[in-house]
């Protein structure tokens, strides 16, 4: 539990140092990080469940995308910053190395499994943002079409 | 109406958005807003990652085109965020075009940065909690903390003298690596991979990817694929440079 606890923690931390690196100013910076734990936790929340880290990161993507899109809508500015910086936890640093590693000691096999592992993470990641970002744009179309006077702005 | 100045002001405002990192369809779609607020029956505005085209015709019936090249760029978020206010802001109040260029310049001047330090300050507690994040402990933490302040003080420099993308990222990784082989080896650190890892994190290309993503989705193909393409490079790249210095610590200390 305070494993889960610190991981977490770490996550917020690293998440909202992100924000400072990609010049996100004000309260941005600490929904930033609020982002980067809630992804992390997402993952390791879904974890009894799914039992697969690719399956997870597709979960915790999911979860951070209408976290995004929810928060550019409250603040009233484009989504991007959010995604971009909260979905770091995420992303498989520790894959690219591993696999660079397999590769240099000549190990065909564990390099191969270990850069198609790598690849399945960022495909999670992008399916899981895919989805969420193509649901949205769906239902602003739809409610545009609906209200032809009231002209809505994607943010 | 000015339809030349409203051009540059459109075509300024196109390039701000895209220069701080904004997704095509973000681009297109407040130059196209700007021009039909100004009367403009059908704006063609063209986006690709490098370069704006801004085309319409004058209600006199003239054809107006302005082209912008766009040099290599960041991520500057504060930056979106201003410009993309601004761009809403002009749709809805439709100012004389002097008041929107002054509008545009006053945005420039308001727009700040982080200062150098910070920034450093920045970088030392990415790394620094990423290592905890992979499982490092405190020491590591300490040492993938040093590597950051190494890779932000190597990017900036480089960043100065104009270095490409994958170089940058290539020789910021292979320094870090070293650097946290020689820790290592110094006892500062305990687990070298942890601490790479750690360190990587600044580097690696999660930023360009999920904007790719954000492309493709939108339908902006061109610009999808150049990013992802992007992501590919810049990945093999902080593999290449952290796998170079892997071999050489080896060979040196057999860490």
């Amino acid at each position: 539990m305070t494993d889960v606890l610190f991981s977490v923690l770490f996550a917020f931390a690293a998440s909202g140092a992100f924000a400072v690196i990609y010049n996100i100013r004000g309260p941005g910076v600490l929904i930033c990080a609020f982002g980067g734990g809630l992804a992390w936790f997402s993952y390791l929340l879904s974890a009894p469940l799914l039992h697969s880290d690719i399956a997870q990161t597709f979960v915790a993507a999911l979860v951070i995308s209408l976290y995004a899109e929810v928060m550019a809508r409250i603040r009233k500015c484009p989504v991007t910053g959010y995604l971009l910086v909260a979905i770091f936890p995420l992303v498989p640093g520790g894959g690219i190395y591993y696999t660079m590693e397999h590769a240099m000691e000549g190990e065909v096999n564990a390099f191969l499994a270990s850069f198609l592992h790598t690849l399945g993470l960022a495909g999670a990641i992008a399916v899981g943002v895919l989805l969420v970002s193509s649901a949205v744009r769906m239902w602003t179309a739809f409610r545009r079409q609906s209200s032809p006077m009231k002209k809505e702005e994607r943010p | 109406m000015d339809y030349s100045e409203l051009l540059t002001v459109a075509a300024d405002l196109g390039y701000a958005l895209l220069r701080s990192g904004a997704e095509i369809y973000r681009v297109e779609e407040a130059i196209e807003r700007l021009l039909r607020a100004y009367g403009i029956a059908q704006p063609a505005p063209f986006v690709i990652p490098n370069c704006i085209i801004v085309s319409f015709v004058t209600p006199h019936g003239e054809a107006m085109t302005q082209v912008r090249r766009m040099p290599s760029h960041g991520t500057d978020i504060d930056q979106l965020e201003r410009y993309y206010d601004l761009g809403r802001r002009l749709c809805r109040e439709v100012p004389p075009l002097e008041e929107a260029h002054r509008q545009l310049e006053e945005v420039r001047r308001q727009c700040r940065t982080y200062s150098f330090p910070v920034l450093l300050c920045a970088y030392f507690t990415v790394t620094l909690f990423f290592a905890l994040f992979f499982g490092g402990t405190a020491r590591d933490a300490l040492a993938a903390g040093i590597c950051g302040l190494t890779i932000g003080l190597v990017l900036t420099l480089m960043t100065r003298l104009h270095a490409n993308l994958f170089f940058k990222s290539m020789l910021c990784s292979a320094l870090s690596a070293l650097l946290a082989c020689t820790l290592t080896w110094l006892g500062l650190a305990q687990h070298s991979e942890l601490v790479i890892i750690g360190a990587l994190m600044a580097l690696v290309p999660g930023i360009i990817f999920t904007n790719a993503i954000r492309d493709v989705i939108a339908g902006d193909m061109v610009a999808g694929l150049t990013k992802i393409a992007d992501a590919l490079l810049t990945g093999v790249s902080v593999a290449l440079g952290t796998g170079f210095a892997l071999s050489l610590a080896r060979l040196f200390w057999g860490v």
